[in-house]
């Protein structure tokens, strides 16, 4: 600040009339963002409010709660809740590791092998990608009943499936590892590494952010999955994941008594999540915008 | 060496693979529609692992119930229950999903009965069964679990309908009888009159039923709907109509839910159109303030109509079964669930209304405030017997159909012939039929009024062509527009069709093309086609 003072009278008027109006474009901008802000933060407080409310079970006309307190937390351990909660970090953890080597392998493979028929195979997967999932839902079902991988036995049957057709989604990866120059292969390759070495050795470490980003959709995927697995645990409380699980409480007969604690729930599955993104955030954001440095 | 343990890799996939399919139960060979028989007493002694899919509410008392039954029955069933809990308005389209993964034993509501029947997701009751059912339960149960004339449910309870829950300290008492005077009041206190009549037909119906229309489906012993008669569009709906634009048209008040946290809202309702389900949760929200009573009437050109609704049932429904003796056994438990003692004990600790007559008669039963709402407004109700599956959302249409109108007859009117069309598309197709489709009735190949008259093999149909661009048409099955019936099958009386027909390639679909408007009278046996004009 003290430089300043030795400034060109001129030049700190200019300076001025910038900062003016920098201040007001900026205030325009921090009240669009503000109003952003609580648009998209509104729902969340509201679910973290209502999940300490104790006076009610029921949904109500206000949002600050009357009385304060735990009792919706400490009931979700009478429940099924911490059970769903389990299958559904097994899942997430168990799809995040699978997940994560199968699309690696399948990138490296596809971005330094040649061989036949590879741009053949890479543009048959765009194409059966853009079918949607939802279509073998019925096939997948019987498949799975048929291995005994329904109902109680859901846990491997979904890890079966959010890892079964991973190998497709090579894509971000297979971006930045394009961007590794290639020579780095061929060095490591002449003085003796083999081709898993070049991948684990030198690839890998310089794409941690893809690394991570692969890691994070991974677990996301199971994390917030309703629609198969509902159909594959086929209201078996064993088999269900959280959402299931937590949907089954907003059916007629029970939101009144659960809403509550079904709030508390949503607060409970956001929380590893939140953390997780916290923690590999700056990575996140190389990660998706990495792969499209191409060169 | 490397393409070597590439094959080996191979070669254990696939055996890996054919492993799997070996593992395949024979589950799936659930018999269809069979009757679980009763073996005799002796024989069906033995310990069996059941599946059971009841409410939240209820799991506990059945569970409860289940362990008694082990220690009561004398003849030496034990069951090993899961109880897994399921909503009674979902159960019949979950277990439909996969029959044989579904449940043993669960808890639906009555609607669903058809689907689950031609489904084969249910098992018939034996006679001794049936005669047990029709001689204890009340005329609204024994029409929810029959279709046909072969009931397939063990009732639950009676008391599936809906009723008024108010707020004392908004609603006077002098003003529960009128929908028009219960809508001011609501408005001049600015609070809500909650009715779900946007979105659910079974609520709408409540207008109609009123005025005295009917919606009567008939359906046969496997649960396909054969016959409706539907009087919603005539001049008592138009009167139901009016009554209901009352109620959508208080655009200020009107909330269209049934779900009683509404009282607690912001803003409040006043009142909410439920049922008896909901009476726990209205006594914690609205306490000492609570109201229950039969619904209003609404007045129309200076009567009085009390609004009607439906009297309707939860069931207690059995999965075929391919062991014979768990099938019994599962028999013997749902009897025991569903009998006085048992309906009973869900009255007091649920406050399940009962089906069973007997149980109907105690006082506890007659004393209770929603039984008391519930049987004061079951004068006006109709029994919801069986309804095809898409009634429910043809019929829903009307709520909002009517709440966009102008509210005057020609809009209301509008809303029913809408609804009195869909109805017909449903309904009046008949597959086994022929049909003589074409530019007279507009292409509709659902139309009545063209279907042909049979005649042994022989179809006739005998119509006037008007005057047109394009006389044409063919022979389809109704709801089919297959074109193996046209010019090329006609044998006689092609010197009446437009010569330029002849033409294939003109005449790409082989319709019959009239060269003059007239009568003419078609005959058809299924493979030749004669033409004479009258």
């Amino acid at each position: 600040m003290s430089k300043q003072e030795n400034y060109d009278p001129s030049e700190i008027k200019r300076h001025m009339g910038m900062s003016a109006k920098n201040r007001i474009s900026n205030t325009v901008i921090y009240i669009v963002l503000i109003i952003m802000s609580i648009v998209w933060l509104a729902p969340f407080v509201f679910i973290v409010l209502q999940s300490f409310r104790v006076e009610s079970t029921w949904m109500v006309g206000y949002v600050v709660p009357k009385t304060w307190g735990l009792d919706n937390y400490i009931n979700l351990a009478k429940t099924d809740f911490w059970h769903w909660y389990t299958n559904t970090f097994i899942m997430a953890l168990a799809t995040a590791v699978g997940q994560t080597v199968i699309v690696l392998c399948m990138s490296y493979t596809l971005s330094r092998f040649r061989f036949k028929m590879r741009n053949g195979l890479m543009r048959f997967m765009l194409i059966l990608g853009m079918f949607p999932g939802m279509l073998s839902m019925i096939i997948l079902y019987r498949l799975l009943k048929d291995l005994n991988m329904t109902q109680a036995n859901a846990v491997p049957g979904l890890i079966l499936v959010y890892i079964a057709s991973s190998g497709m989604g090579y894509y971000v990866s297979k971006g930045f590892f394009d961007t590794v120059p290639k020579t780095l292969d061929e060095a490591a390759r002449i003085d003796g590494a083999t081709r898993a070495q070049v991948l684990w050795k030198i690839i890998l470490p310089m794409a941690k952010p893809i690394v991570i980003y692969t890691i994070l959709t991974a677990f996301m995927g199971p994390w917030g999955d309703f629609v198969v697995a509902r159909y594959i645990s086929m209201n078996t409380p064993a088999g269900m994941n959280v959402a299931v699980g937590l949907n089954s409480w907003l059916s007629a007969d029970q939101i009144i008594s659960r809403y509550t604690m079904f709030c508390a729930g949503g607060v409970i599955v956001a929380i590893p999540v939140t953390i997780l993104f916290m923690c590999l955030q700056r990575y996140y954001v190389e990660g998706v915008t990495g792969g499209a440095v191409k060169g | 060496m490397k393409k070597v343990l590439a094959l080996v890799l191979a070669v254990c996939m696939v055996i890996g693979l054919a492993a799997c399919g070996g593992g395949s139960t024979p589950a799936n060979n659930t018999p269809a529609n069979n009757s679980n028989n009763v073996a005799p007493a002796s024989e069906i002694a033995g310990t069996y692992k059941v599946l059971v899919w009841c409410p939240a509410e209820a799991k506990a008392l059945t569970t409860k119930q289940i362990e008694a039954f082990n220690k009561d029955n004398k003849l030496g069933i034990v069951i090993e229950a899961t109880v897994n809990e399921m909503s009674e308005s979902e159960a019949g389209t979950q277990v439909l999903n996969d029959v044989s993964a579904g449940p043993d034993l669960y808890f639906f509501a009555q609607d669903q009965l058809a689907r689950l029947v031609q489904g084969a997701g249910i098992a018939k009751l034996g006679e001794a069964a049936s005669k047990k059912v029709k001689d204890e339960s009340d005329k609204a149960a024994v029409a929810a679990a029959t279709t046909g004339d072969q009931i397939y449910a063990y009732p639950l309870t009676s008391d599936n309908g809906y009723f008024m829950y108010y707020d004392k300290s908004v609603i006077k008492e002098e003003d529960v009888d009128s929908l028009e005077k219960l809508i001011e009041a609501c408005k001049a206190a600015g609070k809500r009159f909650s009715m779900e009549t946007d979105t659910s037909a079974w609520y709408i119906a409540s207008f109609f039923f009123a005025t005295g229309c009917v919606s009567e489906w008939t359906a046969d012993k496997d649960g396909v709907f054969t016959n409706v008669k539907d009087t919603f569009n005539s001049p008592e709906g138009l009167i139901a109509a009016k009554g209901l634009y009352k109620l959508q048209s208080a655009k200020d008040v009107h909330v269209s839910s049934s779900n009683v946290a509404d009282f607690s809202a912001n803003p409040a309702s006043a009142i909410v159109v439920s049922g008896t389900w909901a009476y726990n949760d209205v006594k914690k929200i609205l306490g000492d303030n609570m109201g229950a009573t039969d619904l209003p009437s609404f007045n129309v050109d200076g009567k009085d109509y009390h609004m009607g609704s439906f009297n309707g049932c939860k069931l207690l429904g059995v999965k075929p079964q391919t062991d014979v003796k768990k099938g019994a056994a599962l028999n013997q438990l749902a009897q025991y669930l569903t009998d006085y003692d048992h309906q009973v004990e869900r009255f007091n600790e649920l406050g399940w209304g009962p089906a069973n007559l007997e149980a109907q008669k105690i006082d506890a039963v007659k004393n209770n405030a929603a039984q008391v709402a519930i049987n004061a407004q079951n004068q006006y109700a109709t029994v919801q017997g069986q309804i095809h599956g898409s009634w429910w959302d043809i019929a829903k249409v009307i709520g909002t159909d009517v709440g966009n109108s102008d509210g005057s007859d020609a809009g209301l009117q509008k809303a029913l012939d809408n609804y009195k069309a869909a109805i017909d598309e449903l309904f009046k197709i008949d597959y086994s039929g022929k049909i003589f489709v074409g530019a007279w009735n507009e292409w509709n190949n659902a139309d009545e009024k063209f279907a042909m008259t049979k005649d042994g093999n022989n179809f006739t149909i005998t119509l006037d062509v008007p005057q047109s661009d394009y006389m044409g048409g063919r022979i389809v099955t109704p709801g089919d527009w297959g074109t193996e019936l046209g010019y090329a099958q006609v044998t006689t009386g092609k010197e009446l069709m437009n010569p330029e027909m002849a033409d294939p390639a003109k005449n790409g679909d082989n319709n019959i093309v009239f060269a003059a408007p007239g009568t003419y009278t078609v005959t058809t046996d299924g493979t030749s086609i004669t033409i004479v004009k009258k």
